[in-house]
């Protein structure tokens, strides 16, 4: 079980918020690009045939002489789009254990706001794409559950290809959240495809081996996925170096996701690391 | 700085194989990381076939070289020589002489000697001995400055003179065959030649330090015949200025009178005085005001003598001082030559000697003694040291018309000029003899200021102690002891116990300390009171002169002795721990920039 009954409970007290508007073909809770029906006022615009004539403002007419109808804002359903990295990097240091509880708690979270959640799985089998199961109600949490709990992290895949082509299709309908260790040539271009949506949130899964290794010698380092090596002994200016390269790219990853309205977390793999996580998302006011 | 296993640079070379272990390439471990991406800038890759790379000289390399330098450095255990006066076994002769009290002398020797033990070791052994009184072995062959330390601080100065001899011997006696011997004498020198001058192997540092001095240099009690008890104190100015001395008189620690002295410069002065005590008590003397450059001879004790008079009779010429001399000494009383205890043969045939006898001037030698000759106009020129019965007595200005030129080996002269004895003690038939080759009216002594405590010396030492009486003598002169089968004997001074003896003994000799000794016998029934002792200030201490004593070093014959092999390899082991340590956290530090900051 992924998410035990105490924690569920604290998340259907929860629910995400968009920084931009949501544009939908169903009827939700989060402004949408559209205007509609609820009681949100708009604009107004010069009335044409066939439009209703409860909307037409009396008192502007009476005032101006000029027809005006009243525009109301539509709200729309929000589709969340949960991107789980199940390379093989992400493999390594327990950090796809953390990353699938993530991954669990937006769910849970989307499904538990009335929110339509789509989890895509970025690897993991021969394929680069992999949907999970597509649902709007809390009744296809199990099957969501299932399909997290019985996936593996292997082979490689590029991101920003894939985030940018399940995005893209939709840009502008929904919400995505990248959960990743971003551990790619191309992590930037992967952040621009993911802001395509409204807002979402960047999961930065790292494991303290990543921040802070321990390793000590004459190395030769391989890349688990791609198979590229380095070699490096690990003296005392070389992991300088490297902590220096590390803090430049938490630095970058910060920035690009704050360019492109996404929030973004870094996750340290470890002991209720999911809950920091939700305590992170609670105070930057992406979950309220 | 000197190398005592030069061979040791060659370990130097291993500088090599450890600089061209920095130039190959290592094999290094294989390890799967999640991405390359990060480690691409600590790429140290080498894409040359050649199984070495280009030197680097990192701060590991120079530390480890460093490390090397130093092991190799250590190894040859580089040395340096420092003078000392210790050798492969060094005895420290330290003077307890009274002098040696005299501005700090004791003091500043003993520093010394601690000094001088720092160099103590497995190789340089040290032995204390004391020369005070009675010279005595302190600790022998000790291996630790700690323990020459606590040797040298179990000493204190006494009251007595310094048996340097005896000292020097029992050094020589510590000598074993395989460590050559030599001898430190810490002294202010003793007051004539010794026996065994030069002292060979050996080296003397001298404390000469002197301040001013004025001295009780005589205190004795005399009771007249009315009964009065008069003591007479004789006061020595050994500074160059005129002083005026005041006196204070303690009865069993009670006041009982002052006398004010002018003494002169370089002069003794002295005073009888009536005291209200009777036989048993205690008067003491002490100097009052500013202390001087020697306190423990401001300072004088005695016990008022008392029992049953011993009777003296005069045979032969007579003389009148004798006959005084008779009258004045206390506990002693004219008796007829039947009845007397002591018999004074003042000239005349030799008697047959039958009881404790004073030879003056006999016409034949008594046993044990031969003539040779008669020497005419004689001064004084030596007397000896510690001689209870010269004690306080200075027969420097003794003039004689003619003396007997004696030959003896068995009797022991105590005054002499040049090589002719002048005054003898012996034994005859178990009896007691003070034997003067001369004729005491045909010489200055009656008029000489120490004659009559002189004669009653010598009557008390021929005529014995009575009962109650008390002895007087120099600090360090044992005190003869007599316990009851199966009694502990406890001796306290000036009212301290100072030993409690449990084995049958014969004599107390720690007695160097200046003061009255009490003895006790302490058996099943109770304690029988015993003899009552005064040990008192060498008067001959308080001039506090000094003089090389003449020695031929040891260093000359044998340079190695003079001189201690310090190394060098242990601090510069310390070195090289303290520079791996810092290699070891060098190679293993996380600085600060390794700290992430992952909050955003």
């Amino acid at each position: 079980m992924l998410l035990d009954p105490e924690l569920r409970a604290r998340l259907d007290r929860l629910s995400m918020m968009t920084h931009g508007r949501v544009r939908s073909v169903y009827t939700g809770r989060h402004a949408s690009r559209h205007l509609g029906e609820s009681l949100d006022f708009a604009d107004y615009r010069e009335y044409v045939p066939g439009d209703d004539f409860r909307k037409i403002d009396h008192q502007l007419w009476a005032r101006l002489g000029q027809v005006l109808v009243r525009r109301f804002e539509a709200e729309e359903d929000l589709t969340v789009t949960v991107m789980l990295d199940a390379t093989a990097s992400m493999g390594m240091y327990g950090k796809f254990d953390s990353a699938r509880r993530i991954a669990a708690i937006i769910s849970y979270l989307a499904l538990s706001s009335g929110d339509r959640v789509a989890p895509v799985l970025i690897g993991g089998s021969d394929r680069s794409i992999v949907r999970g199961p597509i649902g709007r109600h809390r009744s296809v949490w199990p099957q969501i559950e299932r399909w997290l709990e019985g996936l593996e992290p292997r082979g490689a895949a590029p991101l920003a290809p894939v985030i940018r082509g399940v995005v893209g299709p939709t840009a502008g309908r929904g919400a995505v959240v990248v959960i990743s260790d971003l551990l790619d040539a191309e992590w930037e271009r992967a952040l621009d495809g993911a802001a395509l949506g409204v807002g979402g949130v960047i999961a930065h899964v790292l494991a303290p081996e990543e921040l802070e290794p321990t390793m000590i010698g004459d190395l030769r380092l391989v890349d688990v996925e791609t198979g590229a090596t380095v070699e490096a002994s690990t003296s005392s200016s070389v992991l300088d170096e490297y902590a220096a390269a590390v803090q430049r790219f938490v630095d970058g990853v910060a920035l690009r996701s704050k360019r492109g309205g996404l929030d973004h977390v870094v996750v340290p793999v470890g002991p209720d690391d999911a809950e920091r996580f939700l305590r992170r998302l609670v105070e930057s006011a992406a979950v309220t | 700085m000197n190398l005592l296993a030069p061979a040791a640079l060659a370990l130097g070379a291993f500088a090599v194989p450890l600089i061209v272990l920095y130039m190959l390439r290592s094999r290094r471990q294989r390890v799967e990381v999640s991405s390359v991406l990060l480690w691409e800038r600590a790429d140290q890759s080498v894409t040359s076939a050649v199984p070495w790379q280009r030197l680097e000289i990192t701060p590991l390399l120079l530390l480890q070289l460093l490390i090397l330098a130093l092991l190799v450095f250590a190894l040859a255990r580089p040395f340096f020589s420092q003078e000392s006066l210790l050798g492969p076994h060094t005895v420290l002769v330290l003077d307890t002489s009274g002098s040696m009290a005299a501005a700090g002398r004791f003091d500043l020797a003993a520093d010394r000697a601690v000094s001088l033990a720092s160099d103590t070791s497995d190789a340089n052994l040290v032995s204390v001995v004391s020369a005070g009184p009675t010279a005595r072995v302190v600790a022998s062959f000790l291996r630790t400055p700690d323990a020459v330390r606590d040797a040298i601080a179990s000493l204190a100065v006494t009251g007595g003179p310094a048996d340097l001899d005896g000292a020097v011997r029992l050094g020589r006696s510590l000598a074993t065959p395989d460590r050559p011997t030599n001898l430190v004498i810490l002294s202010d020198g003793s007051s004539s030649p010794l026996a065994t001058e030069p002292v060979v192997d050996a080296d003397h540092i001298r404390f000469s330090d002197t301040a001013d001095n004025i001295s009780i240099s005589g205190f004795s009690v005399e009771p007249s015949a009315e009964g009065v008890v008069r003591v007479f104190v004789n006061v020595t100015n050994h500074t160059g200025v005129p002083a005026d001395v005041q006196l204070r008189y303690l009865v069993n620690g009670l006041p009982s009178g002052s006398i004010e002295l002018e003494v002169g410069a370089l002069s003794d002065a002295a005073r009888t005085v009536p005291i209200d005590a009777g036989a048993g008590d205690l008067v003491v003397v002490e100097r009052v005001g500013e202390s001087d450059g020697l306190a423990m001879d401001d300072t004088a004790s005695l016990v008022v003598a008392g029992g049953a008079d011993r009777g003296v009779a005069i045979t032969g010429d007579g003389s009148p001082f004798l006959e005084v001399l008779v009258e004045i000494a206390p506990g002693f009383v004219t008796s007829t030559p039947e009845a007397a205890d002591v018999l004074i043969v003042d000239g005349g045939p030799m008697p047959e000697i039958d009881r404790p006898t004073w030879l003056i001037r006999p016409e034949t030698p008594p046993p044990g003694i031969e003539f040779s000759e008669i020497a005419t106009n004689l001064g004084a020129t030596f007397q000896a040291p510690g001689e209870p019965i010269l004690d306080s007595v200075d027969l420097s200005g003794l003039v004689v018309a003619e003396a007997q030129v004696a030959e003896t080996f068995s009797w022991l002269p105590i005054v002499r000029s040049g090589d002719v004895p002048l005054v003898l003690l012996g034994e005859v038939d178990g009896h007691r003899v003070v034997y003067f080759t001369f004729d005491v009216a045909r010489s200055n002594l009656p008029v000489q200021i120490g004659f009559p405590i002189m004669g009653t010396r010598v009557l008390e030492w021929l005529g014995g102690a009575s009962a109650g009486s008390t002895e007087t003598a120099v600090a360090g002169t044992p005190i003869q002891v007599s316990p009851p089968a199966g009694a502990n004997t406890v001796i306290r001074r000036d009212g301290e116990i100072v030993a409690e003896l449990g084995d049958p003994v014969l004599a107390f000799d720690d007695t160097g300390a200046p003061g009255v000794y009490s003895v006790e016998y302490v058996t099943d029934t109770g304690a029988i009171a015993g003899p009552t002792a005064v040990r008192s200030f060498d008067r001959n201490e308080s001039i506090a002169g000094s003089r090389d004593i003449s020695v031929v070093s040891p260093r000359p014959a044998t340079a190695s002795t003079g001189s201690i092999v310090r190394e060098w390899a242990p601090s510069v082991i310390a070195v090289v721990i303290a520079v791996m340590l810092f290699e070891w956290w060098y190679a293993h530090r996380r600085s600060g920039v390794r700290s992430i900051e992952v909050a955003s």
